[in-house]
């Protein structure tokens, strides 16, 4: 009697599992705050309407050190996520901490997708150095020159229709600043001058278009003739601070207020914030016409600093996913990459280059006036000391910064940023 | 034969009082203690285990200019704190002692407060009211130097600033410590010097002095102690910066072992930080102790 009913408890309990067996719950955590997690968010939504069998669950974490660190230490031990974003230029460092699953042509297949469909940069930044692919490009994300119209109207770097021009050269840039100035623009550039993402992407850009070289590939930081074009950099950052044409020892929020309040004629920032110029611009209270272009060529070539977000699949300690799972985590990868469109209106470029040559984004503003950058960005290093939440981040807030706000010559910073790295790594 | 039960049971009981201490002892103290200083012998990773590499890791620490760097800082910053936070604490101590009843508590309470607050909130705290463009602070500072000062960008201004926040934080609890050894102090003392005509320096130097001493060093252990183990306030208010001017040996021990995924070499920083805060507390009591004999 007992045992029947056991078992027929059992029974019932079974048969209300198995439905819940069948639909597959996706763990997934991501680094997006601000208008990039607004449209995330929008995107985890849709997906969890269309597709009743499988249904994700998001969570946002700090973006940097903090994501980086909880990722590595929960993988470990098998309490990561099922599908997070990981940025490309953290590739060297996640192959060495081996927390990463690697993309195999089935999973890819699962997915919808195949390696063709991506840009070529990308697409070999997702790679180890023995081409296995460990993570799906998303995007690709530069800064850009974002600037206000009011402050330059009468000046020569507005044209007929009010775009940016003739910004060939620093000292083009730095003519437009003066006029800024003189137009009344408190601080006539900003960026995070106080932290370690906004100085790092503005130094090595400035550092690229030299042609300049970070790390070189058998690992030594600014091999050659680097060195003094590293110098060359922090001089025209320095120079900027001591002309007053960029805020002191402003933190990201800071220098991003100081564009949209309209202190600033321009901003060298992520193309994240695209969404928040265009949601303050349709709701009336931006008070001014703006646009974004790529970071003109200030010195000898057209590039910038860029990175990918792109979406990996950790390892679940010792065990293996199941392949269900698996399955339905490239689901949701695939689905994801074919509707990017969503994404790039948070600013960025589709890796993925259906969407990024679809004729929806090539009407999409002001993502196609920058889009060109795809072409000739350059990624960070591939070492294990680069990369977004590394030690070449911290070089940049530790050495860098202080450096541009006077504290020691750029000589001085440079020699330490070369040390500091060269001791980190092993 | 009674008596011999007797020993064997009483032996029985005493093991089975004194074996759960042993047994967390063991499992939370020694056991990773003995882990920590195997691992400094290895290249392991965070998690996972290593290669032995003898003594690389102590070779490669010993020539690491950052490892020197952090602990000239620590050594700056126990110099800040250790000394100022426990004179401040007495002197908050015998004013607050001099008060009675509901007075003093509310006097307490008023110190006591910042102890209490978790180290994430008194750093906000003090970012915002320090914060170099809207900060309640900065028109002090520039009415004193002239100009606001970003005091955890700048060099000279990172570690005092560090340290006054520190000493607002934890200064309660010493308040409180001293405000215990002053009561256990007999009034007849005071009292009979008093008769002798005795000043109020006299009876201070003479007789609270002397006898509150176990209590100061104390204070002063417990206060290096936890100085050299400085970390949450650094993390949150300067990272280290800048260029290492706050650098100090947990933060290399956390990013090493976090950032960079060298357990191996982050247990090495962290068993000679072990090290030297047992080598340095014992030799400071040794001394306090003599210090306090000789009166």
């Amino acid at each position: 009697m007992k045992l029947t009913t056991f078992a027929s408890a059992i029974a019932l309990a079974a048969g209300l599992a198995l439905p819940a067996a069948a639909q597959q719950t996706v763990t997934w955590w991501d680094f997006f705050a601000g208008g990039d997690g607004v449209r995330m968010k929008a995107l985890i939504n849709q997906f969890n309407e269309e597709h009743p069998d499988i249904q994700i669950q998001g969570t946002t974490l700090e973006w940097g050190v903090p994501f980086y660190t909880k990722i590595r230490t929960s993988a470990a031990v098998g309490q990561g996520p099922d599908l997070m974003t990981y940025h490309l230029s953290r590739m060297p460092l996640a192959l060495s901490e081996g927390v990463l699953t690697p993309i195999t042509p089935e999973d890819l297949e699962t997915a919808g997708l195949s390696e063709g469909d991506f840009f070529e940069t990308a697409l070999q930044a997702a790679k180890g150095p023995d081409g296995t692919l460990y993570a799906v490009p998303f995007d690709i994300h530069s800064i850009v020159l974002y600037y206000n119209k009011s402050y330059l109207e009468g000046t020569r770097f507005l044209d007929a229709e009010g775009n940016l021009t003739g910004i060939e050269s620093v000292a083009d840039f730095e003519e437009a600043m003066q006029a800024a100035a003189e137009n009344g623009s408190e601080t006539p550039v900003t960026y995070a001058t106080g932290d370690d993402g906004g100085v790092y992407r503005v130094f090595y850009t400035l550092l690229s278009q030299q042609g300049g070289i970070l790390i070189s590939e058998d690992g030594e930081v600014l091999p050659g003739d680097s060195t003094e074009k590293a110098v060359k950099a922090i001089e025209i950052m320095t120079k900027w601070h001591n002309e007053g044409w960029q805020p002191e020892q402003a933190l990201y929020e800071a220098s991003v207020a100081l564009f949209t309040s309209g202190k600033s004629a321009f901003q060298l920032n992520g193309v994240w914030e695209v969404p928040t110029m265009k949601d303050l611009h349709e709701s009336g209270k931006l008070g001014f016409e703006w646009g974004a272009v790529e970071v003109p060529k200030l010195m000898d070539t057209q590039t910038t600093w860029a990175d990918s977000h792109a979406w990996a699949i950790p390892i679940q300690g010792q065990t293996e996913m199941d392949p269900e799972k698996r399955d339905a985590v490239m689901q949701v990868i695939g689905w994801m990459e074919k509707n990017a469109i969503q994404w790039a209106d948070a600013g960025h470029i589709p890796a993925y280059r259906p969407v990024a040559e679809s004729d929806e984004f090539k009407q999409m503003q002001p993502n196609a006036t920058y889009s060109s950058l795809a072409d000739d960005a350059t990624y960070d290093p591939r070492s294990e000391v680069a990369g977004v939440a590394s030690p070449s981040y911290d070089a940049a807030q530790n050495i860098i910064s202080p450096a541009i706000h006077g504290y020691m010559t750029p000589e001085e910073a440079v020699e330490q940023v070369k040390s500091e790295l060269q001791s980190r790594m092993r | 034969m009674a008596m011999i039960r007797n020993r064997t049971r009483h032996g029985l009981v005493a093991l089975s009082l004194v074996l759960p201490f042993v047994a967390i002892f063991a499992l939370v103290f020694a056991y990773p203690l003995f882990e920590v200083v195997r691992m400094s012998f290895t290249d392991a990773p965070l998690i996972g285990g290593g290669e032995w590499v003898g003594l690389d890791n102590y070779k490669r620490l010993f020539a690491d200019k950052l490892f020197y760097r952090s602990l000239q800082n620590n050594g700056y910053f126990v110099l800040l704190t250790v000394v100022p936070t426990t004179v401040i604490a007495l002197t908050i101590a015998l004013a607050v002692n001099r008060l009675s009843g509901r007075m003093q508590a509310l006097a307490l309470v008023l110190f006591f407060t910042p102890y209490v607050l978790p180290v994430s909130v008194v750093t906000q705290i003090w970012a915002w009211m320090l914060d170099f463009q809207f900060g309640v602070l900065q028109p002090v500072i520039e009415f004193v130097t002239g100009k606001p000062v970003p005091v955890f960008k700048n060099p000279f201004w990172v570690m005092p600033s560090v340290a006054v926040v520190t000493i607002w934080w934890t200064n309660g609890f010493n308040v409180l410590l001293f405000l215990a050894g002053l009561r256990n102090i007999p009034t007849e003392l005071y009292e009979a010097a008093q008769l002798d005509g005795a000043t109020r320096a006299q009876l201070f130097r003479r007789v609270t002095w002397p006898l509150l001493w176990p209590v100061t060093a104390l204070v002063l252990t417990l206060q290096l102690i936890l100085q050299l183990k400085i970390f949450d306030q650094i993390y949150l208010l300067s990272e280290g910066g800048p260029f290492n001017s706050s650098y100090v040996l947990l933060l290399m021990v956390y990013r090493e072992a976090f950032q960079l995924n060298n357990g191996g070499y982050a247990a090495a920083i962290s068993l000679v930080l072990f090290l030297l805060i047992v080598v340095i507390s014992v030799l400071q009591f040794q001394i306090l102790r003599i210090g306090g004999k000789r009166k």
